[in-house]
């Protein structure tokens, strides 16, 4: 399969607007987990974000947390994703998001080594802040494994352009002041407001034209992905609004159509 | 103020907190150069929190035991019950500095959550605390007094129902909420610069200790003891004493004592990885999946440790060590009757490896133990565990 980031940067000189879908690897059976992502090939999904469970998902909202958690019950591993992740790499291009201390553990060069082997061209953790991105982006030149980095609502203009700067792949522009999925909070926080996209985008774009830049937390319909790609983004990154399909068992044909109806 | 200690500290955070942490470092870099800010702090420290605490010599206890000297320092007689009291305050003053309208906090033993919640009376601020429900369970009084205080306390179901589970719900709140609200955390952990500001906050232990044994003895004490759940009644009582020649010397929760148990000793039995927002020692499996702990003690059932710990352990300046359920216990019911204080099950830890430490050292030699709070909260939970015979 071609790689993440140079698909996105192509779709992009095309003007052609990319859907990226998270789920949690590990959160259903294997054979389930992957006939939906043929189903979401079928629906015109431009690539998947492989979740890896980590025990304390600080960026999560109700429905992921609850998919890791149920991905660890069921004894997922490393190992596991990256037997997932070479069946997933052979149908989309793929990306693993996980948090940063299960890659320490596994080692950087171990892990991006494994990665790699495994198909995968992208890497995404959230706890992941670009002073401390360095090592993992040193890994590129070997592996061709992205680190991306996110901006979120609150980014300064000054921060902007050094993550517009050294983010690899694509720039994922987080939504909204909150946490994945939305409105469907355990508290009344995760009702986060989202941030005016348009003016970020914008001077993304300007400091780094070739730069896809992709919105991702709390899309979930038509007009969430409407209202991105009016406000100049390249794509959008479905997760919950996928996840809580798939851990609520709906078929692969179910979740396709769901996506199907978001690309309009 | 510090961001690494050796290897560890740093800010592993969502791009969403980077700003607020950053205004957060800048606005204590000024807070702490201004003399108003300082007296405000002060007076309310003395008038509303009864600091300074006394160095108190427990000479019953010392003459049971018949070695070193035992000296207690009585945290558990600020206001609200601990040591929390000192950090609270001075981050509350910072939230009205920032124009925070909204405190939010984690709390385990409920010592802190009550603490904030004073604060939030005090100094008009909303309040919200999260609490595992299983702490919320056995630290009952804690959560009474919270409410009765006016802060709404909201319970956390995940994974293991403790003190890491709220810290996790307090930073998605903080997430969510960034601009309006204020994480008072609660102990020397999370990403920087919490832990220096907490440290600083507390270090008014250390420093009161170094004063008052001037006073007492005309000298330091020989070895200085505290228990260490996030570590932030330790650091603030080490810190003033880093570069003294006092033996430091830090205790951890054991937990049941089992085997195959790993308690709530980090420092003793995990090895470094990054956990909310801080690279440290954590106790963790071979993926780096965080671990449930255990501990009778709420206050010190953590994953994690403060970073600047991790660091004084790897520098060898600070021992630390852990002691179990039982050995905790058996401490407390000791100081109840020897000296008729009542003491939390947190420092019951600390006094414990005191006491052990004190029987082979000399009559000359002075301990001080930072008892960090009072066991009201406790009194359920000792309740049900056999008294010693
Ligand atoms: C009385 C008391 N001591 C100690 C602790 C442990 O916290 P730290 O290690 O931050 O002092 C707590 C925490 O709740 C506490 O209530």
């Amino acid at each position: 399969m071609p790689h993440l980031g140079e698909t996105l940067a192509a779709r992009r000189r095309s003007k052609q607007s990319s859907l990226l879908v998270y789920m949690m690897a590990g959160s259903v059976p294997e054979e389930r987990f992957l006939s939906t992502v043929d189903a979401l090939k079928t629906a015109g999904v431009t690539g998947l974000e492989l979740g890896f469970p980590f025990s304390d998902p600080m960026a999560e909202g109700p429905v992921i947390q609850q998919a890791a958690t149920d991905a660890l019950r069921q004894g997922f591993h490393w190992p596991d994703l990256l037997r997932l992740l070479s069946a997933c790499s052979q149908r989309l291009p793929c990306a693993v998001m996980t948090y940063l201390n299960p890659v320490l553990q596994r080692g950087e060069a171990r892990a991006f080594e494994e990665m790699h082997g495994a198909g995968g061209s992208a890497l995404i953790l959230p706890d992941l802040p670009v002073e401390a991105a360095g090592p993992f982006r040193a890994l590129r030149r070997k592996e061709k494994v992205d680190t991306v980095l996110l901006a979120s609502p609150a980014t300064t203009p000054d921060r902007l352009s050094l993550l517009v700067r050294r983010t690899e792949g694509f720039l994922y522009l987080v939504s909204r002041y909150g946490t994945t999925g939305a409105g469907e909070g355990t508290t009344p926080s995760t009702q986060g407001k989202e941030g005016d996209l348009g003016p970020l985008i914008a001077r993304a774009h300007e400091l780094r034209p070739d730069l896809p830049v992709l919105v991702g937390f709390g899309v979930r319909s038509r007009e969430d992905v409407e209202r991105h790609r009016t406000s100049g983004a390249d794509g959008v990154i479905v997760g919950s609004a996928v996840q809580t399909r798939l851990s609520a068992g709906r078929s692969p044909e179910e979740i396709g159509a769901f996506v199907a109806s978001l690309l309009g | 103020m510090p961001e690494w200690y050796g290897s560890f500290g740093g800010a592993y955070v969502p791009e969403t907190l980077v700003p607020a942490l950053k205004a957060l470092e800048e606005a204590w870099r000024t807070a702490r150069r201004d003399p108003a800010f300082k007296a405000e702090l002060a007076r309310l420290s003395r008038e509303w929190g009864g600091r300074p605490t006394p160095l108190y010599f427990a000479e019953n206890l010392t003459r049971e035991i018949g070695g070193a000297q035992i000296y207690l320092k009585r945290e558990d007689l600020v206001h609200g019950g601990a040591h929390k009291f000192n950090n609270a305050l001075g981050q509350a003053l910072l939230a009205k500095r920032l124009g925070k309208t909204r405190l939010i906090a984690e709390t385990g033993a409920g010592q802190h959550g009550v603490a904030t919640a004073m604060v939030g009376a005090k100094l008009a601020l909303r309040t919200e605390v999260y609490m595992g429900s299983v702490d919320m369970e056995r630290q009952k009084p804690n959560v009474l007094r919270m409410r009765l205080l006016g802060a709404t306390v909201r319970p956390v179901d995940h994974g293991a129902k403790t003190l890491k589970e709220a810290i996790n719900e307090a930073f998605r709140d903080w997430i969510t909420n960034v601009q309006t609200t204020y994480y008072l955390i609660g102990s020397a952990v999370g990403p920087h610069p919490f832990p220096s500001i907490v440290s600083d906050f507390q270090s008014v232990i250390g420093k009161e200790i170094l004063r008052q044994s001037k006073q007492a003895w005309g000298g330091h004490p020989d070895l200085v003891v505290a228990c260490v759940g996030g570590g932030s009644n330790a650091i603030g009582t080490f810190q003033p004493m880093l570069r003294t020649p006092v033996k430091l010397l830090g205790v951890e929760a054991g937990g049941s004592g089992s085997s195959l148990a790993v308690g709530s000793a980090s420092l003793t039995k995990g090895r470094p990885g990054v956990l909310q927002g801080m690279r440290t020692y954590l106790l963790q499996d071979a993926e780096g999946q965080v671990l449930e702990t255990e501990s009778i003690a709420a206050g010190l059932d953590y994953a994690g440790v403060g970073p600047e710990h991790a660091f004084l352990k790897e520098s060898g300046r600070v021992e630390y060590t852990s002691v179990t359920d039982r050995e905790a216990l058996d401490a407390f019911h000791r100081l109840c009757r020897a000296e008729g204080i009542l003491p939390a099950l947190e420092p019951s830890h600390a006094l414990a490896e005191a006491m052990r430490r004190a029987r082979d050292l000399p009559k000359t030699a002075r301990i001080v133990v930072t008892l960090s709070g009072r066991g009201d909260k406790d009194l359920e939970v000792v309740a049900q565990h056999a008294p010693p015979g």
